[in-house]
């Protein structure tokens, strides 16, 4: 297991193209490798990851009030 | 024939953030975009279908961008009026909820940015250039760990994500929060896709110092540390 990895700054984008969606299979296929041999390339992937949930669940969705939901249709309506 | 009072009541399912097939976000009918000739009906039926089903993910990103109740409910109303205006250059089926992020992101930049309540005023280019050196990148992907990250609750992830210069506070929200692809937050922003990409490296270089000093600052960090 490496315990320090030499390309910190690509391996972090390529995690963040990973968690993203928008990753090659070569890149995957790296990910992978580097999962299995190298300790900084896990916590990276693991506090990207955890960053990332953080974001998506556990932040407040705001929803929008109903009476701007209101008043934007009585608003169009009047256009015609 | 539905009438349009009829479309418009037929309240539209608010939770359903699909994405519609791809197109392209244009806010403004331009030359090389020919004037679909919609009739009333046909707009208001594209309006309560299309547009609609997007306003709360709309709201949350006009809140997200002003910090405000009342400036998002401003900018998501400019919004939909813009949107229902320009009708005739959006194209039936295609992506509506990346025309309207596009066009709600236009609005924001216009009317918007200057009285909206950012702290301190950031000049997006310095922190560019701060932020460009791999130096300072390196500096910045240690001494955060996931367990003290997942300690933190969305009230604070929300401080920090307000903290960042609103042009990286943008890119986080369209990919981490709504989840759009590369390719449509760079129709979006009107940035080339790499752009996209290292923006939204540096961005969330920033927002994990950011959660960085909210973690030490409640101790998490040393805890976890021992
Ligand atoms: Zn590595």
């Amino acid at each position: 297991m490496k315990e320090h990895c030499s390309h910190r700054t690509d391996c972090l984008k390529m995690i963040q193209l990973i968690l993203d969606g928008e990753a090659t299979e070569q890149q995957l296929a790296r990910l992978k490798v580097n999962l299995e041999s190298c300790k900084p390339c896990i916590e990276m992937y693991h506090l990207e990851k955890e960053v990332k949930e953080l974001l998506t669940k556990r932040m407040e969705k705001k929803c929008c009030p109903d009476q701007l939901v209101a008043t934007i249709k009585s608003k169009i309506l009047s256009f015609s | 024939m539905a009438t349009i009072q009829e479309v418009m009541s037929d309240t539209p399912t608010r939770d359903d953030d699909q994405l519609l097939p791809d197109g392209d976000p244009i806010d403004q009918p331009s030359a090389d975009t020919p004037a679909r000739g919609y009739t009333d009906e046909q707009k208001y039926r594209i309006f309560n279908k299309e547009f609609m089903p997007h306003i709360d993910s709309m709201y949350n990103f006009a809140f997200r961008l002003t910090t405000d109740e009342d400036d998002a409910n401003d900018l998501v109303q400019d919004t939909y009026l813009k949107a229902f205006r320009f009708i005739s250059s959006f194209e039936q089926g295609t992506n509506a909820k990346a025309w309207l992020f596009r066009i709600l992101k236009n609005s924001f930049i216009n009317d918007y940015r200057k009285k909206s309540k950012e702290p301190a005023k950031v000049d997006y280019q310095d922190v560019e250039t701060t932020y460009n050196s791999e130096d300072a990148e390196a500096e910045h992907t240690v001494d955060l760990r996931a367990e003290s990250v997942s300690d933190l609750i969305g009230d604070e992830v929300a401080t920090a994500l307000n903290s960042l210069p609103v042009d990286f506070r943008t890119v986080i929200i369209l990919c981490d929060i709504e989840g759009f692809t590369y390719e449509e937050m760079a129709k979006i922003l009107d940035i080339p896709i790499g752009t996209v990409r290292s923006r939204l490296h540096r961005a969330r270089n920033l927002l994990k110092e950011k959660l960085r000093d909210y973690a030490s600052s409640m101790g998490y960090n040393e805890e976890n540390e021992e």
